[in-house]
């Protein structure tokens, strides 16, 4: 008969559906319905002395290092299975994935991801988000918080829980240059050594119109902050930022100096050396590739001063990190070894040792009072730099974007005017990310069970005015608050009510940490919410 | 003469119908449009093609009406079918509601049967095993109920997550489910169908087919069914169940921070990412909407430039080469066609650095004296030359493409058209004109709507030249950061990559996209005359 | 009369003359356009012999110290592995995509059956979609099959081959334009339409058998954004260009991209020799096929 074909063709894609649906049982750690999927711990938890450790036994890992640090990596955990006390043996595969992508790797599937990686600072508050990295044990905070530097354990922090280890404190930039093209009498001063490119048709690279992360340096010179701040989950709340300022406008200025200058070029590669560059703004990380280059006539030095109205600012820079990250697993046993080898490999050895293979610049304190460490030349720069640099904390992954294109209007900007415009758009810009998205407030409380159902009580905007009609029945308790979809605990979205208080029997104060406001009685009110003021009125209708 | 035969009957195609030009509906023949002076004819020609814009897009609606109607009515004659055959069927026919397949292997068509029964098991098992069908239909409409948790183990002084709902998966099964439940109701018709006609045939005393029978129609009278079942599974399985699902990720958050599995799960947000992109209603800032203004903007000036500067280019490369009394032909085409041999992630990436501001080109250019100094063209590093510079060295990439097609075209134009031309006296531009060109683009109009639509996704050059860049900063807080050169297929992947992976708004733009494609094909489409008749070419 | 041939003659020699200007002029364009077109990819072979401490990319163009090390140290690396990966890719990709696109063009240039209208209209509307788009999804699919990252190869392997039935375009424009008059005499001798196929359309088709099989061979030797999504994090499972790319990153560029320009050069030998060797068939192939539609 004619559809026998068709029959087959649904059996095929039967079965394959089947297959799928049986094989993803098998493969991830898929949710069972009506089963708890409780962390399968060892048969005996209490660790007695004398007998075996209960985390002993072999655990298949995967590592992802940067390309440099596969082979190190390799014999470090070769090293601490035949080291440690607790009986544990990785079997690892080390693969090479650079810091800088580690964090859009693992978020593009942090089940598949590595179960240690190292990264960059700049995707921390990424990865935290993405429920990417498990929280440190308080056994293994302390001894972070004891052993590496202060930027290094903010680095790696979210309030006060600690996330990472830190791995290295060389992720900073300084200034790379060809002794036989710059006088190394004018390596202090931006003008000069802009004139002498100039001169000699030579280049200066500084990444400035790509990357916020570089641009920022003249904003620090001048004296500018820039930090934000996260609640304990990770969501940054609030941010303290005067680039759009006085201050601002000095380092604009000196921005505006190279950004325009014919000899600048976009660039952070030293390769740029060998394609007619005198001077490249990079960081240790580079410190060989450079070398290979110029040889002998490598120089590397601290960033330049400029001067804006007859006054000298040093360029700042941002001081960073490169962090180990541990991805959160089920299995307690598990989750504490490779948390043990985390440890290991950032210890006071294990950073050293780092160093003297592929010289990275140590977090740990005392390493970095090793004598060999302070001799290298691209760290020497970097210390030298130090004064004027300024800790990378947790910074939101789009004011990279934000922060980047300051260059690109600053190099536009035809008078002061055009300036302040650049540092006011970027102000706008960063104010939006803390903002709130205005269509996603809701009502949560005791009128409806406490619920924190988007549908429940959505603003709806009317002329440009967030309002609805909420409905209190009468309860013992009728209190209840005003959040963004999200996390029950945070307090951004609580917001002040400034018409209406006389109805209430307590008002929300966010500042002294209680949140709810009490209705007096039952019935229909009118709530609105002001945009621009970012508070609420009720109305009893 | 100089009028060859298909060009004429492109025109009596075309012209057959009324059109209105001056004020007036006319009707006018062959013969009196080949008298109209040139002008008044390309007018005629334009004044054609914008009547029947509107007209493509009523016939759209009418046709999707149609559509409708005809569905409906059709399932209202099949459910009708399905009541009178079980009135009117036997009890082997009866029980084949319940039990499929039970008809047939009563009826001897045991190897129908067995396929039949073998569906309803394994469609009843997946429905009803744990975490099966029912399962992720009931989870569709929430998504997940509960996200992972953290809990803090003492014993081992460590933190460990339990992972609980997925709602990546729920919506996967769930769209799967759906796909097998509408499968197994075809096949559930089927099977009534095939009971229906069986006690038919054995009724009017004939015997049924045998399995061997059935086999034999697989590689004869049903071959093209056989030959269809392997590659439209994959279809299937690889390409539409992936599409819908992604239209469907378009009406919920999932991003990377609601991943629906590791940090939290992601629901059903309704149309507020479409009301974001498009900056409608709410307070919602413009810059999406302003962004993808510009973006599409762009990607149809590109769209355009890329097509047709290849196209006539390659021509008129395939015209040179092919000219008589040029040599080694072999030998400048292989040169050319070396850039399609050559995987273009090698040389593009190269190419983009020639152009860099301290790249050869430049240098070369400095080092002759053109450039003083440290000037430099910023061939990719300022909007409108980077603009410039993507659609130039897209030349390079395409002008090989084109080239061995024109040259095969080329090849087939009958050659007494050209020597009659010449007898007439026609110059060379005029046998271009008059023949080349009419005859070449008649031929190659589907091409180029296929190479427009293409070139509006062209992913590689652009990722590869430019990255997007350079930076557009009004556009900067729009999802992905998106640059001056940037295609919405780039921004598209810039987004899905980007610093919050924010895979809703890729989804919808690539919906958006879909649309844009979908309504510039449909009117080109509509109005080409080689794609109507496809059997004039057998 | 003689001044007649003169002329004729005078004529004839003008004429030459332009003939020879215009094809002196649309020689130097040629030459001119052969540096242009060849001029990359030159260079890349040069930088592929380039010895020395600097590794990165540079301005000159003929190295001032030749060496083969870029070649030796590939073997050092994953290079070969992902070579490979991707020639099992090619090979397989090649052969079934072939058949699949054949079975599906063939299909819909021969046989008229109800939804076969339909069918076109809704692989066209398909097509409209942002490939792009399904990556995520695909990658999804994949993982639960067991297919991603190490194990990419015969994951990419199914993706590329299960999405090829749309590609019949240019296929069914080539079998549109053998007659069909072939097989209606061959089923009047009695021959079944498998036969058919087999026996008469497919020896005519070989131009466009080879045209499809050359674009499918050549297709996994530079997919890099795909390939790169799914075997994401594993050498094992990569593909030439997705692990070369790598060396392209910010961290790697200075010591590897000779390497790379080396790698880039060895993936081009059998893609171009194929290439070159085939182009018969290609412009055929595609002038047959793609022109129509």
């Amino acid at each position: 008969m004619k559809k026998l074909i068709a029959l087959v063709l649904a059996v095929a894609m039967v079965l394959s559906l089947a297959a799928c649906g049986g094989n993803k049982d098998n493969t991830t750690a898929a949710p069972q319905p009506g089963t708890t999927t409780e962390a399968p711990k060892p048969a005996d938890t209490t660790p007695a002395p004398g007998t075996a450790s209960p985390l002993a036994g072999t655990y298949q890992i995967k590592v992802w290092a940067p390309e440099a640090a596969v082979e190190l990596t390799k014999k470090q955990i070769n090293d601490f299975n035949s080291s440690n006390a607790d009986g544990i043996k990785f079997e690892a595969t080390v693969e090479a994935v650079s810091e800088a992508d580690a964090g859009t790797n693992v978020i593009t599937d942090v089940d598949a991801a590595a179960d240690l990686y190292f990264f960059a600072q700049d995707q921390f508050a990424r990865l935290v988000l993405a429920g990417a990295l498990a929280q440190l044990g308080q056994g293994a905070g302390t001894i972070v918080k004891d052993t590496n530097d202060a930027g290094a354990v903010a680095a790696a922090s979210v309030g006060e829980d600690l996330y990472a280890y830190p791995l290295t404190a060389d992720n900073g930039y300084f200034m790379y240059y060809d002794k036989s093209a710059v006088n190394a009498d004018h390596v202090g001063s931006l003008e000069d050594l802009i004139a002498d490119c100039e001169a000699a048709n030579k280049y200066f690279a500084m990444e400035l119109e790509n990357s916020a992360w570089y641009a920022i340096s003249f904003f620090f010179g001048a004296g500018c902050v820039s930090e934000w701040t996260t609640d304990n989950d990770g969501k940054f709340i609030a941010v303290n930022d005067d680039i759009n300022s006085d201050k601002g406008l000095i380092g604009a200025k000196g921005l505006q100096k190279l950004v325009t200058s014919k000899s600048h070029i976009e660039s952070s590669d030293v390769g740029e050396f060998s394609k007619g560059a005198a001077i490249v703004v990079s960081g240790p990380w580079a410190y060989n590739d450079a070398k290979n280059i110029l040889g002998d006539n490598l120089g590397a030095a601290e960033l330049p001063s400029f001067t804006v109205d007859g006054q000298s600012y040093h360029m700042g820079n941002f001081s960073g990190y490169k962090l180990l990250g541990v991805k959160p697993t089920t299995d307690a046993a598990r989750s504490a070894s490779l948390h043990k080898l985390a440890q290991y490999l950032t210890s006071e050895a294990g950073q050293l040792e780092r160093f003297q293979a592929i010289a990275w610049g140590p977090a740990n304190k005392a390493a970095q009072d090793n004598a060999d460490v302070k001799a290298n030349p691209s760290l020497a720069a970097l210390a030298a730099q130090a004064p004027y640099s300024k800790v990378q904390g947790n910074i939101p992954g789009t004011w990279w974007d934000i922060g980047k294109v300051i260059a690109t209007d600053i190099k536009d900007a035809k008078d002061e005017a055009g300036l302040k415009a650049a540092l006011e758009s970027y102000n706008t810009k960063i104010q939006n990310v803390l903002k709130i998205d205005t269509t996603g407030f809701i009502l949560v409380g005791a009128w409806n069970d406490w619920k924190n159902d988007d549908e429940a009580y959505r603003m709806e905007a009317k002329d440009g005015a967030f309002m609805f009609t909420l409905e209190v029945p009468q309860s013992d308790y009728m209190g209840g608050r005003i959040v963004v979809p999200g996390d029950w605990g945070t307090d951004r979205g609580c917001l002040i009510v400034t018409e209406g208080v006389d109805l209430l029997d307590q008002v929300g104060d966010p500042a002294n940490g209680d949140n709810n406001i009490v209705f007096k009685e039952a019935g229909t009110y009118v709530v609105t919410y002001n945009e621009a003021a970012n508070t609420i009125t009720i109305v009893k209708k | 003469m100089l009028q060859p035969l298909f060009v004429r009957n492109l025109r009596k195609k075309h012209f057959a119908s009324c059109f209105w030009i001056g004020g007036t509906m006319n009707h006018i023949s062959d013969l009196e449009y080949l008298k109209l002076p040139k002008w008044r004819r390309a007018l005629i020609k334009i004044a054609q093609f914008f009547i029947s814009i509107p007209k493509a897009f009523l016939n759209l609606f009418v046709k999707i009406g149609r559509f409708f109607k005809k569905m409906g009515l059709a399932v209202g004659r099949e459910i009708k079918d399905i009541i009178l055959t079980f009135k009117n069927g036997d009890w082997k026919t009866r029980i084949s509601y319940v039990i499929m397949g039970f008809g047939n292997i009563t009826r001897g068509q045991i190897l129908r049967g067995l396929l039949f029964l073998l569906f309803e098991g394994v469609f009843l098992f997946f429905m009803f095993k744990p975490t099966g069908g029912l399962y992720w239909m009931s989870m569709l409409p929430s998504l997940g109920k509960e996200g992972p948790g953290k809990a803090y183990d003492p014993i081992f002084d460590t933190y460990v997550t339990t992972y609980n709902d997925n709602s990546f998966q729920i919506l996967l099964y769930g769209v799967l489910t759906i796909f097998f439940i509408i499968a197994f109701i075809v096949t559930w018709r089927m099977n009534v169908k095939q009971n229906k006609l069986a006690q038919q045939i054995l009724d009017s005393g004939k015997p049924l087919k045998s399995g061997k029978d059935d086999l034999r129609s697989m590689v004869d009278d049903n071959f093209h069914k056989t030959l269809l079942a392997l590659p439209l599974t994959g279809i299937i399985v690889f390409t539409v169940m992936p599409i819908v699902f992604m239209i469907l990720v378009a009406f919920t958050n999932y991003d990377g921070t609601h991943d629906g599995y590791s940090n939290a799960l992601f629901t059903w947000v309704g149309l507020e990412n479409f009301n974001t992109m498009l900056g409608i209603g709410g307070s919602g800032s413009k810059v999406y909407a302003a962004t993808f203004g510009e973006i599409l903007l762009w990607t149809l000036v590109w769209a355009f430039f890329a097509t047709f500067t290849n196209y006539f280019l390659g021509m008129l490369v395939a015209m040179m080469i092919n000219k008589k009394g040029i040599q080694f032909k072999k030998g400048w085409r292989t040169i050319l066609v070396m850039t399609i041999a050559i995987p273009q992630f090698i040389s593009l990436l190269y190419v983009s650095k020639m152009f860099a501001q301290n790249g050869m080109v430049n240098q070369f250019l400095q080092s002759i004296g053109v450039l003083k100094g440290l000037d430099y063209i910023p061939f990719l590093e300022e909007a409108t030359h980077a603009r410039i510079s993507v659609i130039l060295i897209n030349i390079w990439i395409g002008i090989p493409y084109l080239m061995l097609i024109a040259t095969g075209i080329l090849m087939n134009i009958p050659q007494d058209l050209y020597e009659s031309a010449k007898i007439d006296g026609a110059s060379g531009w005029k046998q271009y004109t008059k023949i080349t060109l009419p005859y070449m683009l008649f031929i190659t109009a589907p091409y180029l709507l296929t190479s427009f639509t293409s070139n509006m996704n062209n992913f590689n050059v652009i990722y590869l030249l430019t990255g997007g860049g350079p930076t557009n900063a009004a556009a900067s807080t729009a999802a992905g950061s998106a640059g001056f050169t940037d295609l919405l297929i780039t921004w598209l992947f810039k987004i899905t990559t980007g610093a919050e992976s924010q895979y809703y708004f890729a989804s919808v733009i690539g919906i958006l996209v879909f649309i844009v494609v979908a309504a510039i094909s449909l009117i080109v489409y509509n109005l080409l005359p080689s794609v109507k008749n496809e059997e004039d070419f057998q | 009369m003689k001044a007649n041939e003169n002329t004729s003659l005078k004529q004839h020699m003008g004429m030459k003359a332009k003939t020879r200007i215009s094809n002196t002029v649309i020689y130097i364009i040629l030459v001119i356009m052969s540096i242009i077109w060849l001029f990359p990819f030159v260079s890349i072979v040069l930088q592929s012999f380039r010895g020395g401490p600097v590794k990165g990319m540079t301005n000159e163009i003929i190295p001032s110290i030749w060496s083969l090390e870029n070649y030796v140290a590939l073997a050092k690396t994953d290079f070969f592995r992902w070579y490979l990966n991707t020639l099992i890719m090619a090979l397989v990709v090649s052969v079934l995509q072939t058949v699949i696109v054949l079975c599906m063009s063939y299909t819909l240039s021969r046989f008229r059956f109800k939804m076969r209208k339909g069918l076109m209209r809704f692989m066209l509307i398909l097509g409209m979609f942002p490939g792009m788009l399904t990556m995520i999804i695909l990658y999804r699919v994949l993982k639960d099959l067991g297919l991603t990252q190490a194990n990419a190869v015969p994951g990419l392997i199914l993706v590329y081959v299960a999405s090829s039935g749309m590609g019949y375009y240019v296929s069914k424009g080539f079998f549109d334009t053998i007659p069909k008059s072939l097989d209606e005499a061959a089923r009047i001798d009695g021959a079944t339409r498998a036969q058919v196929l087999t026996k008469i359309i497919l020896p005519l088709a070989k131009p466009i058998v080879i045209y499809t099989i050359l674009t499918s061979f050549m297709a996994p030797w530079g997919d890099f954004v795909f390939a790169r999504y799914i075997s994401f994090g594993a050498s094992k499972g990569m593909n030439v260009a997705v692990g070369l790319f790598n060396w392209l990153s910010k961290d790697q560029i200075n010591s590897s991209y000779t390497m790379f320009c080396a790698g880039g050069v060895i993936v081009a030998i059998p893609v171009t020799i194929i290439f070159m060797c085939l182009q018969k068939y290609y412009v055929e192939g595609v002038t047959g096929g793609a022109v129509k539609g």
